[in-house]
């Protein structure tokens, strides 16, 4: 089986995927996000773009650190946590 | 609408004709240096306010501070700063609120309102351009009323009000306008003790502004880019989205700080989907506002910290009871944090024997919160506040009376948001996270929220606190920052075009560290010393269920350092050097001799 990469999406990212969770091949982060992004359009452009995420989404590794850099290595079984970029309240 | 250059100074007494109003001029240079709201308020509370005052007594200032943006056409610009000695927590307190009632008091030709004094018996004060109609009118009937029942008997009238909370000085009570509430720190309080159940407002004044045309084009630019990508989260879903997500990220408090997590499921129905499907759903907006984060549950206005105090904090996970505690802190003018730290403080008393008394986590918060308002029998001492009650129950229950300052913590775990747990430990009005965003920090990619960093974490508090002293000022929206790629050169720019006020970006992160020198001052003459810069000991000593704990020693350094950072002593105190720098020195000879001798 290939090693897979679970992503749980919240606040904006799920609004505009229209899912709450969703399994893609691991990868480089950059890789991961496209594949995600091919799988569920509406995250593009918006939280999405070029396999990047945008200023509206965080993405947070196993649900602890924040995540960006696109060659970010994934190599199956970790869980990616995409939140609102904006936290106040 | 630019700035007056004025303010109104008005004293409320108990005997003969019982109003004094006068306008009092202001010079340039104090617009420089502190802007207007929180900054402006800042500068007049420390003029006004007699050093150690009760912040009860007839003496002690409440300051309505206006800003030079309110009135123009700008977005989210709408709002004030009421600014006063916090009965809470002996310190300063500063609470935002949006309304017409801001833009109307503008209209008093006037920069601020500072009132001091008491009335004989409960009034209205009754505010007008032509002084000579500024006015006190007794309204014995409307004692125990809401501010919305308050504004409905006064049709016509722009209207500031407290609730019952506020009339019984509680010290957690706020003042409402619009239904919005300068919340924390208890200004309903001092309006309370002013016997002040109500400030109306009258008046036509416009202020020419510096260049009409910019404001007019830079009005229609800002107000396209409020509709942007940046503050999608606001309109489409609101503060409220961050239980479930916080949920996840092990941030959101449960239990009184005793967890982080209330499980997917009860996240869920706390979320905007479970709070429609339970209550019904509208958005709308302050006054003056494009972008309308103001979503509403079954009538009931809900963000995010308050439905995480009513919520999860008290182990409340009904929707609909957390809207009716919500509703009803609305109605008797209760800042909400405080009303549901409090609550859980007591809770977790009860459940560990240390009070006798029929609460117990997960109850229905309402008939409570009316015993608050009402200072009835125990009421009457969760009115005063967890840090007060803790003193009075002892038994080592201070260790999870979760305040700092004497004011309730926001809903952000400190054990797993380090950047946060600085931020509250060392902001100036207590556990605050409006005057300082350290939690944008945290959640920031490259920054390790679980453990904090002697020399870096220091310097990312002071960059939000100034951050947030800019906005505070000017005043506009933090729901909006995310919008403003340049916030030093564009608030640069906004100053000039409406208030004509020449700073650049430089200029302005230089007030801003005045503004944040002065608020500290404050504190510093009404007897703060660094141990108060510290948490609840239960952020230290009971790690979560993932090990985490705040570092007592790190901590501790990293306040210290905060101070050096700041150009203060590593004990914060402010030396002449650092007066000096930060253009406070004028001032320095109004500090009592302790303060003023600060090596
Ligand atoms: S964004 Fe929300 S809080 Fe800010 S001014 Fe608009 S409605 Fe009010």
């Amino acid at each position: 089986m290939p090693a897979t990469v679970e992503v749980e999406l919240f606040g904006l990212p799920r609004l505009y995927a229209g899912a709450e969770r969703y399994e893609v091949p691991a990868g480089t982060l950059a890789e991961v996000l496209a594949a995600l992004a091919e799988a569920l359009p509406g995250l593009s452009p918006a939280i999405i773009c070029d396999g990047r995420p945008t200023e509206l989404v965080r993405v947070a590794l196993d649900g602890r650190a924040m995540i960006e850099a696109p060659d970010h290595r994934l190599h199956g079984g970790e869980v990616l946590v995409l939140v609102s970029a904006q936290a106040g309240g | 609408m630019g700035l007056f250059r004025q303010i109104l100074r008005v004293h409320v007494s108990e005997v003969g004709k019982g109003l004094e109003c006068a306008r009092v001029p202001l010079d340039d240079a104090v617009y420089r240096d502190f802007v207007g709201g929180v900054g402006l308020g800042a500068y007049l509370l420390w003029r006004y306010a007699p050093a150690g005052v009760d912040p009860l007594a007839p003496e002690a200032p409440l300051i309505i501070a206006l800003a030079p943006l309110l009135g123009t056409p700008l977005t989210t610009t709408a709002k004030l700063a009421v600014v006063c000695k916090s009965p809470l927590t002996s310190r300063i307190s500063d609470g935002l609120s949006s309304s017409r009632f801001a833009l109307a008091a503008k209209r008093l030709g006037v920069d601020a309102i500072v009132i001091t004094g008491a009335a004989a018996e409960l009034s209205i004060l009754h505010l007008d351009e032509e002084l000579g109609r500024c006015r006190l009118e007794p309204c014995r009937a409307l004692a125990g009323a809401s501010p919305a029942e308050v504004g409905a008997a006064l049709p016509g009238c722009h209207v500031a009000a407290i609730g019952r909370a506020g009339e019984n000085r509680v010290r957690f009570a706020s003042i409402a306008n619009d239904g919005r509430h300068a919340g924390r720190g208890g200004a309903g309080a001092v309006l309370g003790a002013k016997r002040i159940k109500a400030i109306t407002v009258r008046g036509r004044a416009q202020p020419a502004l510096a260049d009409p045309q910019a404001v007019r084009e830079r009005a229609r630019d800002l107000a396209a880019r409020s509709l942007g990508a940046a503050t999608d989260k606001y309109r489409r879903l609101g503060t409220v989205a961050n239980v479930e997500t916080f949920d996840r990220l092990r941030i959101l408090p449960a239990r009184n700080f005793q967890a982080v997590s209330i499980g997917r499921r009860k996240a869920k129905r706390l979320a905007p989907e479970g709070l429609k499907a339970a209550a019904g759903h509208v958005r709308e907006g302050c006054a003056g506002c494009t972008i309308g984060c103001d979503h509403r549950f079954g009538g009931t206005r809900l963000e995010y910290e308050s439905l995480f105090a009513l919520g999860p904090l008290c182990a409340v996970d009904e929707p609909q009871r957390v809207l009716a505690a919500a509703a009803a802190c609305d109605r008797l003018g209760l800042d909400t944090i405080s009303a549901g730290g409090t609550l859980a403080f007591a809770m977790e008393c009860c459940e560990r024997g240390l009070l006798p008394w029929p609460l117990a986590f997960g109850d229905d918060l309402v008939p409570w919160l009316e015993r608050i308002a009402a200072r009835d029998d125990l009421g009457d001492r969760l009115a005063e506040g967890s840090r007060r009650l803790a003193a009075e129950v002892g038994q080592g229950s201070e260790r999870f009376a979760c305040q700092v300052k004497g004011l309730e913590l926001p809903g952000y775990e400190p054990r797993t948001m380090q950047t946060t747990a600085l931020g509250l430990a060392v902001a100036a009005r207590g556990a605050d996270h409006n005057r300082s965003g350290a939690y944008q920090a945290d959640l920031r990619p490259g920054v390790d929220r679980f453990a904090a960093e002697l020399e870096a974490t220091p310097l990312r508090v002071i960059e939000t606190e100034d951050h947030a002293a800019l906005l505070d000022s000017l005043i506009l929206c933090k729901f909006l920052r995310g919008a403003i790629a340049r916030p030093w050169e564009e608030s640069a720019e906004l100053l000039a075009m409406t208030a004509g006020l020449d700073l650049d970006a430089a200029a302005l992160r230089a007030t801003c560290a005045r503004i944040t020198g002065l608020r500290h001052l404050f504190n510093r003459r009404e007897g703060w010393t660094i141990a108060e810069d510290t948490l609840p000991e239960r952020f230290f000593a009971e790690p979560l269920d993932g090990g985490e704990v705040v570092d007592r020693e790190l901590l501790r350094a990293m306040v210290g350092r905060y101070y050096r950072e700041r150009g203060y002593t590593a004990e914060g105190l402010l030396d002449d050097a650092a007066l000096g720098r930060l253009g406070l020195r004028s001032l320095a000879p109004r500090l009592p001799p302790a303060a003023a001798a600060d090596p």
